[in-house]
């Protein structure tokens, strides 16, 4: 390995904090959807995101290899369904909301960019866990 | 052919609940958007559906085979597919129900708006959609 063992500590950490930026950020989407126009109807997207990230909660945390199995635990599978369920909700409710004339056109933007942001924190996360198991950094 | 079955088994799920979800935000889009108040009975079709996908998914799959060896008796398996067969009445029932509210909607004036028939058929199919996903993705063994 090229790298020294503090560039990959140091490089491990760069990634931490672009993940911690990227989860901000989509905080920050999510308020200013809401703050921009004095309206907190698309605060109900956050009870998606809540039940978005439950595999993880659940799963992850022991083993990340049982959420990428098909080893046909019923609760694996259920919280599987609940992800797929919430990521539909996070794109249905501000879709909704524009349709029953509540938000404008700039909430809805934010609130799906908000999402795109979430979505691309996630999977990132997942990438990163999973290789950190073959080359460890400590 | 193996890999693709394998794939299917680990996001399966997620297409699942990807698939209720849509149907069941379609309904709350047509009710939300409706002129008039839609009255308890338009809500039957997609709440029964919902009910049938969920029988669906009470049964194993492993259990409906010829190879399926039972304590109690040669003949036990006709509760599970009894238990199969009232599932799917059930959920054709709700297809039906929500076919005649579209028509109703659409043939009268007063009420609720075509949309709320077409969303309404369109929960029904994407709820029972979902159950049938899940059913052939997961395996209990």
């Amino acid at each position: 390995m090229a790298l020294s063992r503090s560039m990959r500590a140091c490089l491990h950490s760069g990634r931490l904090a672009l993940l911690a930026i990227l989860v901000s950020g989509g905080i920050v989407l999510q308020i200013l959807a809401c703050a921009l126009y004095n309206n907190w109807w698309p605060m109900l997207t956050v009870l998606m995101y809540l039940i978005l990230p439950m595999p993880l909660i659940f799963f992850l945390g022991s083993d990340t290899s049982s959420m990428m199995s098909n080893g046909g635990d019923g609760w694996v599978n259920f919280t599987k369904f609940l992800t797929g369920a919430s990521i539909v909700g996070s794109i249905a409710i501000p879709s909704i909301l524009k349709h029953a004339g509540v938000i404008g056109w700039g909430a809805l933007t934010m609130e799906l960019s908000s999402f795109v942001v979430f979505g691309v924190a996630i999977l990132w996360f997942l990438q990163m866990n999973g290789e950190d198991e073959y080359s460890g950094v400590f | 052919m193996e890999n693709l079955a394998l794939l299917w088994g680990i996001i399966g799920p997620g297409v699942s609940g990807a698939i209720f979800g849509a149907g069941w935000w379609f309904w709350v889009d047509a009710v939300v958007c409706s002129a008039v108040q839609v009255s308890f009975l338009h809500y039957l079709p997609g709440i029964f559906a919902s009910l049938a996908a969920l029988m669906f998914n009470c049964v194993n799959k492993d259990e409906i085979g010829y190879d399926y060896y039972s304590p109690y008796g040669d003949d036990s398996e006709w509760r599970v597919k009894l238990w199969l067969f009232v599932a799917y009445v059930v959920s054709f029932v709700c297809l039906a129900g929500s076919v005649g509210l579209l028509v109703q909607d659409a043939l009268t004036n007063k009420g609720p708006s075509v949309w709320t028939g077409v969303a309404g058929v369109l929960q029904c199919v994407l709820v029972l959609i979902s159950g049938l996903v899940y059913w052939t993705c997961h395996s209990e063994d």
